[in-house]
């Protein structure tokens, strides 16, 4: 059958398995929107502590926050298709939460959460496990810068006052969340996109 | 001159080949995600992917989920060797056409 396919068919087809690939490996990106909802839950949460001293401001906002997320998740049908690399990325992710659930629910009803810098560094550092573990999985270079400017928060927050962690926080979460959130839901809208009937 | 290899009719028609690319990348897939993702029609998915599992190429695993039928297609040892020769088979093909 050689003789009858041209070169171009023959890098039609590679392209196409190329494609398709990369379409099976597809992860963090269809849960972009989960970065934007928690981003915005951070900050809300840090705006309702810090500035208008709501004391159930964090507790409230991470339990909204969760709900909404386990409710996306039930509607974004994730189950069609499951890839090793995307079930140790979930496993990451899940595993995370449940970590910053207990630690900071811990401290913050333990009445020692004197320095708002032990919070934010213990946060920061767990978002930045999170991110560089993911970003170095999926070779993302825009996660994995994400993850190390966690990392040099959790290591600043320890030298500044609190008030500097609480902006640091701020900015972080603005960055690495909710901007990365809106990158990564453009990044997925254009290959939703540009995937049509390779087949 | 070395031969040239011959491409696998059953891993070259164009669908089937998607359905493996896909399939080599994930653990399992629905029917219905391999529908999406390459955008066929149920029943030339259906029928190519018959022709796979008749190859031995990929395994079906049928069960209800929530009373609905499920169909969970898988790559077997076999899909995965076919489609790695395949891949080397084109990068020959065109390795030669571009020495010439």
């Amino acid at each position: 059958m050689n003789e009858q396919i041209s070169n171009q068919e023959l890098n039609e087809r590679l392209t196409l398995i190329e494609s398709m690939m990369q379409e099976g490996r597809r992860t963090t990106g269809r849960y972009a929107w989960s970065f934007v909802l928690w981003g915005v839950a951070y900050e809300v949460a840090i705006i309702g502590a810090t500035w208008l001293h709501l004391v159930y401001a964090w507790p409230v906002t991470m339990v909204l926050a969760l709900v909404a997320t386990i409710a996306g998740f039930s509607t974004h049908k994730t189950k069609s298709h499951e890839s090793t690399a995307g079930r140790a990325i979930g496993s990451m992710w899940t595993a995370l939460g449940a970590s910053l659930f207990l630690v900071l629910f811990a401290y913050g009803f333990s009445g020692r959460m004197h320095e708002t810098q032990i919070f934010v560094a213990i946060a920061t550092a767990h978002l930045g496990l999170v991110n560089g573990a993911s970003g170095m999985l999926l070779r993302w270079r825009a996660q994995f810068a994400c993850a190390i400017v966690w990392w040099l928060s959790s290591a600043a927050a320890c030298f500044i006052t609190a008030e500097q962690s609480n902006y640091l926080l701020m900015a972080d979460v603005f960055l690495c969340q909710i901007l990365f959130g809106i990158y990564a839901m453009v990044l997925e809208q254009k290959r939703l996109n540009k995937v049509n009937c390779h087949a | 001159m070395p031969e040239l290899p011959e491409l696998n009719p059953i891993v070259h028609g164009k669908l089937r080949l998607a359905l493996l690319s896909l399939l080599a990348t994930v653990e399992e897939a629905e029917f219905t995600w391999l529908r999406e993702k390459t955008g066929s029609t149920d029943g030339n998915l259906g029928a190519q992917l018959l022709k796979l599992e008749e190859a031995g190429y990929i395994a079906v695993e049928k069960k209800f989920v929530q009373r609905k039928p499920q169909s969970l297609y898988r790559m077997t040892e076999a899909g995965r060797a076919a489609l790695t020769k395949y891949v080397q088979a084109l990068k020959t093909l065109l390795g030669g056409a571009i020495e010439g």
